[in-house]
């Protein structure tokens, strides 16, 4: 076991590589809980229910045909196929590969900095978590 | 981003200001009004995923009169100003380069060198660039 930097990390979107552009990712694994405290309880008792992940990336921005706007702004409101290899690309290296539905793109533009962009999507269905 | 095309780039965009001799590296002697692209003060790797992006801080040592000529003080302004024919920030910031994606002028220090004994008034200038990792 090692710890793993994150500069290798890669990331695609409905099968476009954004890694090269991308300098921060996240991918969130939760799921609802219900309450089911019944009489006679003296503190909260919880059920799992189903899951609910989300995903975020961003990073700088780029003019290019492939780069994040030419990309992503198009996508908003449909769904697509997240791809995220958190260690990389290579073999037995994990990925989580879900269907996303892109809900913002956002782009920044500070005075003294690059444009930056950052994308927020919420995953429907299943994510199928393999080694690649 | 190679470093030495970058300063190879930035020094002869540099160089389209009249009467300005540029360096694309220190020299080892040097004949004021002249300025010099510097090596480096900070280059920093993976600015994005899988050797997407670098960036760098590229200093350039402008040199002019000395120190206690007011003509001097006169003809450093005209390098420093942030418009003009020999604006600094304005021609390096107009170029087009293929050495990297993006350049932008941040800052300026002055400071006083010391060439073969004279005293000569320099501008440093802090370049921001940003290109690709490989």
């Amino acid at each position: 076991m090692a710890f793993v930097h994150g500069k290798n990390t890669y990331i695609s979107l409905n099968a476009v590589d954004l890694s090269a552009f991308t300098n921060t990712s996240e991918f969130e694994r939760g799921a609802d809980s219900h309450d089911v405290t019944t009489y006679g309880k003296n503190d909260h008792v919880f059920s799992g229910g189903l899951g609910n992940n989300r995903a975020t990336m961003g990073g700088v921005y780029d003019n290019g045909a492939a780069g994040p706007r030419d990309t992503i702004e198009p996508l908003v409101g449909t769904v697509v196929t997240l791809v995220r290899r958190p260690e990389g690309t290579g073999s037995g290296l994990p990925q989580d590969s879900v269907s996303v539905l892109v809900e913002k793109y956002v782009e920044s533009s500070p005075v003294a900095d690059m444009v930056t962009w950052s994308c927020e999507m919420q995953c429907s269905d299943a994510v199928t978590s393999t080694n690649q | 981003m190679n470093l030495a095309a970058v300063m190879d780039a930035v020094s002869t965009r540099l160089d389209t200001i009249a009467n300005l001799r540029c360096f694309a590296y220190p020299p080892a002697k040097l004949t004021p009004p002249a300025a010099v692209v510097s090596y480096p003060e900070t280059y920093t790797f993976d600015e994005t995923y899988g050797r997407g992006s670098d960036r760098m801080t590229l200093p350039i040592v402008l040199v002019v009169g000395r120190v206690s000529d007011r003509s001097a003080r006169d003809e450093l302004g005209a390098y420093c100003n942030g418009t003009g024919a020999r604006s600094v920030k304005a021609v390096l910031q107009s170029g087009t380069y293929t050495a990297f994606d993006s350049l932008r002028v941040v800052s300026i220090d002055f400071d006083v060198v010391s060439i073969a004994g004279v005293d000569y008034l320099a501008a440093l200038f802090d370049l921001d660039i940003f290109g690709p990792g490989s």
